[in-house]
């Protein structure tokens, strides 16, 4: 039976993380993976992540994921794939399905992470072709090129069912709405803005009575919930879909643990069955670790850090490092785990419902209810400033812990400060030079250069653009409001595709100057 | 093939195997090798991949990752083949599959 | 003794819902009716549940129901799902063929 110091069950952001800490200290370290390809859920995220430079922020999931593996690669970690690992004994035996056979091997330290699957939820008509997860959506998109359907009702208004929902839209498909049963959004309100202002309808405190069709998907209904989520008689809805897509949440896929004798707990802040173990990972098993999505659910990075930990420790734990090393070690991680474990979508702040920002700012309730901030909300947030000349408005309501858009800018126009999730705000004063870094710097897409008055009547608006086709000079068309409704009539006066923006064009449009502080899409016609 | 994303804002053109040549229910239909054959038939409009035992409902692809196996048919005359998870190969034969046959149910 | 295994309480009878034909567990076809008629035949545990009806035995073995089937028999015994064991895990944790599973790799490609 072939050994390993420390065996890793998972090839995604936490197990690759803990692979490279491991093995960069010496120990001998593989990880099994059940996939064809490596990366867990990465590969699959083309957008932008949040936090900040030390989180990897600004970085796009899948480019983040190829980082993770050719570090892996350097530092000498054996990653199998195709390899399921069918059984973990007390013993720290593992049993591992590869090609038609079992293999047995032992670990002197295991890593448990195995991530997580999603959340079902039950209609008439579940099972129908054409209901799938929003998991399955992305990895037909991201992995295989392949459209998922042509008409989508997404169901789900946590951050998956916001970043996905644009995903689709980046594909062609057309998201006919955005449902969720809950009262009010439950991701990033500028994952929500991003989505709405493209003219998707938010149906909050609404779910789905039925799926149509015969043989697949053809339609389907909602309705609105009460208090008691039952349905209120004549809410209903009618959408022609092909395809009804399911973001509800995600379990950790914990079974290994309890399979080995871990203690677990049924922790609902942690999304379910997750094993009991301390800051680090360490479980009531010795030798038997924990990373990622697997013991609460959270985001990749947090995961990629939290792997990064029970790497070393599991390094300690076999002699590799000394105690103190271990301590200060942990103590630099800690830190930066806890930098992005702060603002209003903390995991300590799970389930409040937040009024106010940090800085004693209303919370938009217009974002939480439809997606989108009123134009009589925005103008309350530091972000957004009026003045002559370009200047950037940054559309940023929120306490999420995240900074690019301070670093973009080299004329010192946004400043954020040493708390990253306080909102930032647009520098009195500052010289903006129209260079557009922040517009493409902004995860968020929330940034926009704005001319108020050019002098003739109407106002430019340059945002960040993510579609195909590109339109060109002079295209002309209709710009959009916040509620993705059209409010004026538009042209583009250009389209910036530089490799700096990393595929986040920009566009800017003229606008009639009345809608300066108002049109912030570009829809062709 | 207008099911398939020629060019992506973000990811570009997606590299891909060979265009090869299958069956899907004896009727010829192409897709790229190595690709799932779960995309290939996406691609080319099929979404009813199954029909349950009990009830004969149709089922297609749900989690696409190979864990939920609603997107199982016949390749090859092996039955429950997890068509989302399972590399597609010229010439492979891939069938509805009705229960756990590719006979449909009242040949059975 | 644990409350919920207290086999003496009284659940009450098997009141018939308007969404019983709803389907749970996608591999065998079981509804929640069903689901919920067993708590009342007298299985209260996640592993009973299992073994009398088949839910999360079949293709996927429960990757897609348990959670579900957990909500529905802590529902019908009138506890938080949380205070519900989940049914007993065991090799495999993957459905695996027999002719898989019996084929041991060969000692000699391994190291000692």
């Amino acid at each position: 039976m072939k050994r390993y110091d420390l065996i890793i069950v998972g090839a995604g952001p936490s197990g690759l993380s803990a692979g490279i800490e491991a093995a960069k200290r010496g120990l001998k370290v593989v990880i099994f993976d059940e996939n064809e390809k490596p990366g867990g859920q990465l590969f699959k995220q083309i957008h932008k992540f949040f936090g900040s430079k030390e989180h990897r922020a600004k970085v796009r999931g899948f480019v983040i994921g190829q980082q993770l593996l050719d570090e892996a690669d350097e530092a000498g970690v054996e990653v199998v794939l195709n390899a399921t690992v069918i059984g973990l004994y007390q013993d720290k035996e593992v049993v591992v399905k590869r090609g038609g056979e079992i293999e047995h091997f032992k670990g002197n330290a295991i890593i448990i992470a195995t991530g997580a699957a999603e959340n079902m939820v039950t209609f008439p008509g579940w099972t129908l072709p054409g209901v799938i997860g929003a998991g399955a959506a992305q990895t037909m998109m991201n992995l295989h090129g392949v459209l998922p359907g042509k008409k989508v009702l997404m169901l789900g208004s946590g951050n998956v069912g916001l970043v996905v929902s644009f995903q689709l839209e980046q594909c062609g498909c057309e998201v006919v709405a955005l449902v969720d049963a809950a009262p009010r959004v439950g991701g990033y309100g500028v994952h929500a803005a991003k989505v709405a202002r493209t003219g998707v309808p938010f149906y909050l405190s609404h779910t789905i009575v039925k799926a149509e069709g015969e043989e697949c998907v053809t339609g389907v209904t909602i309705a609105e919930v009460d208090s008691k989520f039952q349905f209120i008689p004549g809410t209903e809805k009618h959408f022609d879909v092909d395809t009804i897509c399911l973001a509800v949440g995600l379990s950790p896929m914990s079974q290994l643990l309890k399979m080995a004798g871990c203690k677990m707990e049924d922790n609902p802040k942690r999304g379910g069955q997750v094993p009991i173990c301390d800051e680090y990972g360490r479980t009531s098993l010795p030798g038997v670790f924990v990373a990622g999505d697997v013991s609460g659910i959270e985001e990749a990075s947090s995961a990629m850090i939290e792997g990064r930990m029970a790497g070393i420790a599991a390094a300690e734990y076999l002699g590799y490092i000394e105690k103190k090393d271990l301590d200060t070690e942990l103590a630099a991680l800690d830190l930066a785990l806890d930098g992005l474990r702060q603002g209003m979508f903390a995991p300590k702040n799970r389930g409040k419902a937040i009024e106010q920002t940090e800085e004693g700012i209303a919370i938009s309730e217009n974002l939480l209810l439809h997606g989108y901030v009123a134009d009589e909300e925005i103008e309350r947030f530091p972000g957004v400033t009026r003045r002559s000349g370009v200047h950037p408005v940054i559309e940023c309501t929120q306490n999420i812990p995240c900074n690019p858009c301070q670093d973009a800018c080299r004329k010192g126009c946004i400043s954020i400060g040493a708390n990253i999730t306080s909102l930032p705000i647009a520098v009195e004063g500052a010289d903006c030079i129209n260079c557009g870094m922040c517009v493409a710097s902004c995860s968020g897409q929330a940034i926009f250069l704005v001319d108020e008055d050019c002098g003739d009547g109407t106002a430019t608006v340059t945002l960040p653009y993510e579609f195909l086709p590109l339109p060109v000079e002079g295209t002309k068309g209709k710009g959009l409001g916040r509620d993705g409704k059209v409010i004026c009539d538009a042209e583009v006066v250009s389209v910036k595709s530089l490799k700096a923006f990393d595929k986040t064009s920009l566009l800017t449009m003229r606008v009639p100057k009345e809608y300066a502080m108002k049109a912030r899409f570009f829809k062709a016609v | 093939m207008s099911e398939r994303i020629k060019e992506h804002p973000v990811l570009g053109v997606q590299e891909k195997g060979e265009l090869v040549k299958f069956t899907f229910d004896g009727k010829e239909i192409e897709g790229y090798e190595g690709e799932p054959i779960a995309a290939a038939l996406k691609a080319a409009g099929v979404m009813v991949h199954r029909y349950t035992q009990k009830e004969h409902k149709p089922r297609g692809i749900f989690c696409a990752i190979g864990r939920c196996t609603d997107c199982v048919m016949v390749v090859n005359g092996e039955p429950n083949v997890r068509t989302c998870i399972t590399p597609l190969a010229a010439g492979m034969d891939v069938r509805t599959q009705y229960g756990v046959s590719d006979q449909p149910f009242d040949e059975q | 003794m644990n409350s919920v295994n207290d086999r003496s309480r009284d659940i009450g009878p098997f009141v018939p819902g308007p969404d019983d034909d709803m389907l749970i567990c996608r591999c065998e076809e079981i509804t929640k009716g069903e689901i919920r008629k067993a708590v009342h035949d007298g299985m209260w545990t996640l592993t009973e549940i299992r073994r009398y009806l088949r839910t999360g035995m079949g293709l996927c073995q429960g990757q897609t129901c348990s959670r579900l089937v957990k909500g529905i028999v802590a529902r019908e015994l009138g506890v938080s799902p949380a205070e519900l064991e989940p049914a007993t895990s065991r090799v495999p944790m993957r459905p695996i063929e027999m002719k898989i599973f019996a084929n041991e790799a060969p000692d000699e490609r391994e190291d000692g």
